[in-house]
């Protein structure tokens, strides 16, 4: 007993000592800590308003799942949902196989100066904020003289008002989506690409494999990790469909295709002031949403060994 | 016969390739070209154009002589270079701490940033702390607000992680606490981690307009994206153009709303041109150097 004790007593000096010395590396980290309680885990705290009614002033009243009852009852919720089901149906499931065939055909370029050109000019888009890609866009499609329009008259096509048009705006969101991201989303497979064994193809050369036998059986498997780690993160996404995009493209004439359950969230909260209706949806959206990425996630894990982590 | 077949499936790929990022130069390119262009003849401009139609700077004239323009320029440089230097400063010191190996206590910190990275409060929860602090039309919130990213913390760690820590051990060995080592020897040894996340910091600093158009509403403290989205997207003249210029240069017909909506997108632009060289030189060095293989 009393050697053990006396390892006890020993153990605790020895962390007492430790958490001393490392004194200086929590206080390091205390800025960062500090940031997360006060602006994720406090309103996460907040996120009870969903189950009450907000009072500015004195406390909020306890009206339990009244929200979430109006919500499932109308039927904006389930029109909301459907689009953001299908906007993120095209963005991250048929967008996919697309960003990694421009991964593909890049590292087939021959010419490496057009290689780089296409590498330089194809990253830029996703570096402009929603506001400047949205006022390209606006003028890109303009019925009178944008280019799209321009183009379509070369062929007697007459000019389509693509940005009001119900029918044609979920495909302007997608193919501004993949104008934006398929530079930047392509680097992921193209490290991958490039990161293969040189080995690889000699060996290919020696059997006579010809460029697409080398794609499917060489390049194809190397793209499969980053793949299946992309698609995981992009179910995770399922529920957003891109918030930033959406608010600055809608208006009245096809916000009822598009209004997905962010921009429904943004309006219901932070303009027309229903806090805990607005904080209800949100908490339905952030709890299907981790669950989305951890189920995906096991799954993963469980039927090809890759997962996000 | 296979050399021609390889030609072909070299042209075809090659004007693939040309025509998407065609798609994403031309429309900017004509919007440079448009801001650019008379007034009288570039509502008539056709969208393929990449070069100004007659050349006339009065559009950054009317829109440069709007009180609110140069203020939110200003207010939008201060966030972003303030804010990206709280992002590095707490992304760098955090990513340090959790480098280091026997960190009493590391396992429950990283489990407890890898749960905030996963569940996001949404907009109202968030909304009411900036209140309920006080920050509502303080430049403070926008800066607060989004001082961490965990992923670039993520990011940093993986940087610091190349450091070897023999140099850390012979270090103290020396003498030198925590706090040198971290400025004497991991600063520098991981520049250019440190030079990348800068650029993702502040690209993203000044493309924010959500936040500062929700928390800075005193027109004084908006920044330029804001003003961006309520001419371009929300189609408001007045935000930009002053009513009595509206009124001077209509009678000369010299006002096209949409090439002074082309000059405000060039002024947000030009920051991201400028420093494009740079960032590309940041952008995974591997995969633009390694692009000489194969």
């Amino acid at each position: 007993m009393t050697t053990l004790g006396k390892g006890l007593e020993l153990n605790k000096h020895a962390t007492f000592r430790k958490l001393k010395a490392d004194s200086i590396l929590y206080l390091m980290i205390a800025p960062t800590i500090i940031y997360f309680l006060i602006f994720r885990v406090w309103p996460i705290a907040n996120m009870r308003l969903a189950f009450y009614t907000f009072r500015s002033k004195g406390p909020w009243e306890f009206v339990g799942f009244k929200y979430f009852k109006q919500l499932f009852g109308s039927p904006a919720f389930y029109s909301i949902l459907r689009n953001t089901l299908i906007i993120s149906f095209m963005k991250y499931i048929l967008m996919f196989p697309l960003i990694v065939l421009f991964a593909i055909l890049l590292n087939e370029m021959r010419s490496h100066s057009l290689r780089r050109s296409v590498q330089v000019i194809s990253y830029l888009p996703h570096f402009l904020s929603w506001v400047v890609i949205a006022g390209i866009w606006l003028s890109f499609l303009s019925p009178s003289n944008g280019a799209v329009n321009q183009i379509l008259g070369l062929f007697g096509m007459e000019p389509v008002d693509f940005m009001t048009s119900k029918k044609a705006i979920r495909w302007v969101l997608f193919f501004c989506e993949l104008w934006r991201s398929i530079g930047w989303d392509s680097i992921i497979y193209f490290a991958a690409i490039i990161g293969i064994d040189a080995e690889l193809y000699e060996a290919a050369d020696i059997d006579g494999a010809g460029r697409l036998n080398i794609i499917r059986y060489i390049i194809l498997p190397a793209l499969f990790i980053p793949m299946v780690t992309v698609f995981i993160l992009n179910l995770g996404f399922f529920l957003n469909a891109g918030f930033d995009q959406v608010l600055n493209f809608a208006n009245d004439s096809v916000l009822s295709t598009i209004d997905i359950l962010d921009t429904y969230i943004y309006r219901l909260g932070l303009v027309n002031g229903q806090y805990s209706l607005a904080t209800a949806l949100g908490l339905i959206k952030g709890v299907v949403g981790v669950f989305l990425v951890l189920g995906t996630h096991v799954v993963s894990k469980k039927y090809t060994g890759v997962g996000v982590w | 016969m296979k050399p021609k077949k390889n030609i072909l499936a070299q042209v075809i790929i090659s004007t693939v390739m040309i025509l998407i990022i065609l798609t994403m130069i031309i429309p900017i390119l004509n919007i440079f070209a448009k801001s650019f262009s008379d007034p009288a003849l570039s509502p008539s401009m056709s969208g393929l154009r990449i070069i100004p139609v007659g050349f006339d700077l009065i559009n950054y004239q009317i829109i440069f002589s709007h009180p609110v323009l140069i203020p939110s320029i200003f207010n939008s440089l201060l966030i972003t270079i303030a804010g990206t230097c709280l992002n590095i400063f707490m992304t760098t010191s955090a990513a340090y701490v959790l480098v280091r190996p026997n960190l009493i206590g590391k396992k429950a910190i990283m489990v407890f940033l890898i749960c905030m990275m996963l569940f996001d409060p949404g907009f109202v929860p968030e909304y009411l702390v900036v209140k309920d602090l006080g920050l509502m039309n303080s430049r403070w919130s926008v800066i607060l607000v989004t001082a961490v990213n965990v992923f670039y913390l993520v990011i940093m760690m993986r940087f610091f992680g190349e450091v070897p820590n023999e140099m850390h051990e012979a270090a103290t060995i020396d003498g030198a606490g925590h706090f040198r080592i971290f400025w004497q020897i991991y600063m520098p040894l991981a520049k250019s981690g440190i030079a990348t996340l800068t650029m993702y910091y502040a690209v993203s600093r000044w493309n924010e307009y959500f936040r500062s158009g929700i928390y800075l509403l005193d027109s004084k403290k908006t920044t330029l994206q804001v003003i961006l989205r309520q001419f371009v997207v929300m189609n408001s003249t007045e935000t930009i153009v002053r009513a009595q210029d509206l009124l001077d240069y209509n009678e000369f017909a010299k006002i096209d709303v949409n090439a002074l909506k082309a000059a405000t997108i060039v002024v947000a632009i030009v920051p991201i041109i400028i420093f494009y060289p740079i960032i590309l030189r940041y952008i995974k060095g591997g995969v633009m150097t390694g692009a000489v293989k194969g």
